[in-house]
């Protein structure tokens, strides 16, 4: 490998990836569009359940249970309440008789009329359901006659919840990433069609010294991208060396996808065409992420569910190199194998 | 005595089936200008890229300035700059960064590239984008892209194609500047007026093989017939054309019949073309 070349060759396409008004526009707003969506979005997770509440005279349990995650709102009327049900202020309603707390004393079972709207799920009647029974529990003081026991299935998250836009973070992170696969794609599609490859085929310069500067291309391209947005939003408070080089393997990724695209691309539209077909396969297991149970175990065979994984483990959970190393093993393979399969198609093409 | 700048010593090349080059062998000596001329699909290009190292030969060697072209091609195409017959600069980048970007791959320093344009009649204009060019500019960058590297060898692809007449003459005179300086320059063309003014010697090329290679002189000596060309009047007063072979033994009485018994308005000698010669070797036109 030369330098000279290779560093010609590398400014040369820098150069030219930003003279391309459409790149160069997508490129710079893309990045101050997804910095845009992570800072509109709430920076805290509400996992307090509203409930409405009428009773003549509020029992103390109330009080209580209102520092445990519940917000118990006291309405006038009954009627107020059914409202206030109905329109969604409240995914429950609670009812109290007058006599409540003189009939639990007395051993009596005392009517509560619970209302929900008509579209609450029904974990959420279960849930106020136990509510009442354990303030009944309570305020009576008559402990349950079971004991419950708690098992956590996979990581507890109580207290650690990842708010929506540090879930969706990894998401942004990735999209950016395999975008650049596009722009790296036409560079060379664009190289091919107007045979200016065929110039450079003609100096000095060896078809390893191309493959070399287009590859270091599209990971400064990539690479630059994403560790931009993750520094700004934030996503390298924790691990940032595991963070760095994830998406820099991620980087070496689409940089293996573009070429693929652009052997088969044979001008711009057919690289866009290949290019979202692409960019479509590869961001489903960012779905994963944000909607966790939302993509089945399959998911796994696409190779940038190990790079989103990597990088929602380690920004959202600390993660360490204990945790994802396997996933980084199986990142590499499949970097490899990319890059071996566009550097053979793109090799087939340009000859 | 000038050395070998090319060699091509039983070239072959094939696409499936397709033979397109057929062990063609031929010199080319330094500071020499090959005229390499026939029709298109006549195996032109194919021979150009296994000159230039773009192509390995399927059967034959090639050597340029001595170095085997398959074996060395770094160190060749080093040595040699090639002008594309299709443009294919860098658009969106100017003339002076098109220069400067393979003036580092060639490794040249100091590089003046404004010289260089100047040379080719574009300066005032170095720093526009090639996009804005017209066809004609386009084609003398080209031509001065190929000679960043004060390049040994020059391969030059129907360098003059569809250019006005004035573009045309400026890129021949860098031809010859170009031969004067002591480059060899191998000029594939379409253009037999070109290759005519332009050629040491010229080889005809077609299904494959080499079917002439001599000087445009004893080509013509040996294939075409010099003729007289005259205009005469008629009586109603209108032209006619008239043709005297030349160097035949019927020419003298051919001559004196002419001028005696018609009225001659117009006369001129005429050689034999390149591409009569062509036609006559094989048959049919360059332009097929």
């Amino acid at each position: 490998m030369n330098l000279r070349i290779t560093g010609a060759l590398v400014a040369k396409d820098l150069s030219l990836f930003f003279r391309n008004r459409f790149f160069a526009i997508i490129t710079i707003l893309g990045l101050i569009f997804y910095i845009v969506i992570y800072f509109v979005m709430s920076p805290s997770v509400n996992e307090s359940l509203e409930i409405g509440l009428y009773a003549p005279v509020v029992p103390t349990m109330f009080e209580q249970i209102q520092e445990e995650g519940l917000e118990i709102k006291v309405v006038e009327s009954e009627e107020l309440l059914k409202e206030g049900v109905t329109e969604g202020q409240y995914v429950a309603g609670i009812a109290l008789p007058a006599d409540i707390m003189e009939s639990l004393m007395s051993g009596q079972k005392p009517k509560v009329s619970v209302y929900f709207a008509s579209d609450v799920p029904e974990e959420i009647k279960d849930a106020v359901e136990v509510i009442i029974r354990e303030l009944a529990y309570r305020q009576t003081g008559q402990p349950l006659s079971v004991k419950i026991s708690e098992d956590i299935l996979g990581p507890d998250m109580m207290g650690m919840q990842i708010p929506p836009r540090d879930r969706l973070r990894p998401l942004l992170a990735v999209a950016l990433l395999i975008f650049e696969t596009l722009g790296l794609a036409n560079l060379i599609s664009e190289e091919a069609e107007r045979r200016t490859v065929q110039a450079l085929l003609v100096t000095p310069m060896t078809v390893k010294d191309l493959f070399v500067a287009k590859g270091i291309t599209g990971i400064i391209l990539a690479f630059t991208q994403a560790t931009l947005f993750m520094a700004i939003v934030g996503g390298m408070s924790q691990q940032p060396l595991i963070i760095l080089i994830t998406l820099l393997m991620g980087a070496v990724l689409v940089t293996g996808t573009g070429f693929i695209i652009a052997s088969l691309g044979k001008d711009f539209m057919s690289v866009l065409v290949w290019g979202i077909v692409i960019f479509i396969i590869l961001f489903i297991p960012t779905f994963g992420v944000m909607f966790p149970g939302a993509v089945t175990g399959w998911v796994k065979a696409i190779p940038s569910y190990y790079l989103v994984d990597t990088v929602h483990q380690a920004a959202n959970f600390g993660a360490g190199w204990g945790d994802i190393w396997q996933n980084l093993l199986i990142l590499l393979g499949f970097d490899l194998a990319l890059l071996w399969i566009g550097i053979m198609a793109l090799r087939r093409k340009l000859q | 005595m000038a050395g070998e700048a090319i060699v091509a010593e039983e070239l072959t090349y094939w696409y499936g089936k397709l033979v397109a080059v057929d062990h063609i062998s031929f010199n080319v000596a330094e500071g020499e200008i090959l005229g390499f001329l026939g029709p298109n699909g006549a195996g032109k290009t194919t021979t150009v890229k296994m000159l230039t190292g773009q192509l390995k030969p399927k059967a034959g060697k090639a050597t340029l300035l001595g170095m085997d072209v398959a074996q060395d091609v770094e160190k060749v195409q080093a040595e040699m700059g090639v002008c594309f017959e299709e443009t294919n600069l860098y658009e969106q980048m100017s003339a002076i960064e098109n220069l400067r970007l393979f003036a580092r791959l060639f490794d040249i320093q100091p590089f003046d590239g404004y010289a260089l344009l100047k040379r080719v009649g574009l300066a005032g204009r170095e720093k526009k984008r090639v996009e804005t060019y017209s066809k004609g500019m386009k084609q003398r960058l080209m031509v001065a892209r190929s000679m960043v590297n004060r390049a040994r060898v020059l391969f030059l692809d129907e360098p003059t194609a569809g250019l006005d007449p004035t573009s045309s003459e400026a890129i021949r005179n860098i031809i010859l500047e170009e031969r004067e300086r002591g480059a060899t320059i191998f000029l594939t063309t379409h253009d037999m007026m070109e290759a005519d003014k332009l050629s040491d010697r010229v080889a005809f090329m077609d299904q494959g093989k080499i079917v002439t290679f001599d000087t445009p002189h004893n080509l013509k000596q040996q294939y075409g017939k010099r003729a007289l060309k005259a205009k005469v009047s008629t009586g109603s007063g209108e032209l006619e054309d008239r043709e005297v072979i030349l160097d035949t033994p019927e020419t003298p009485n051919a001559i004196h019949e002419l001028f005696s018994q018609e009225k001659v308005v117009t006369i001129h000698s005429e050689e034999a073309t390149l591409e009569d010669i062509f036609i006559s070797i094989t048959g049919r036109g360059l332009q097929g």
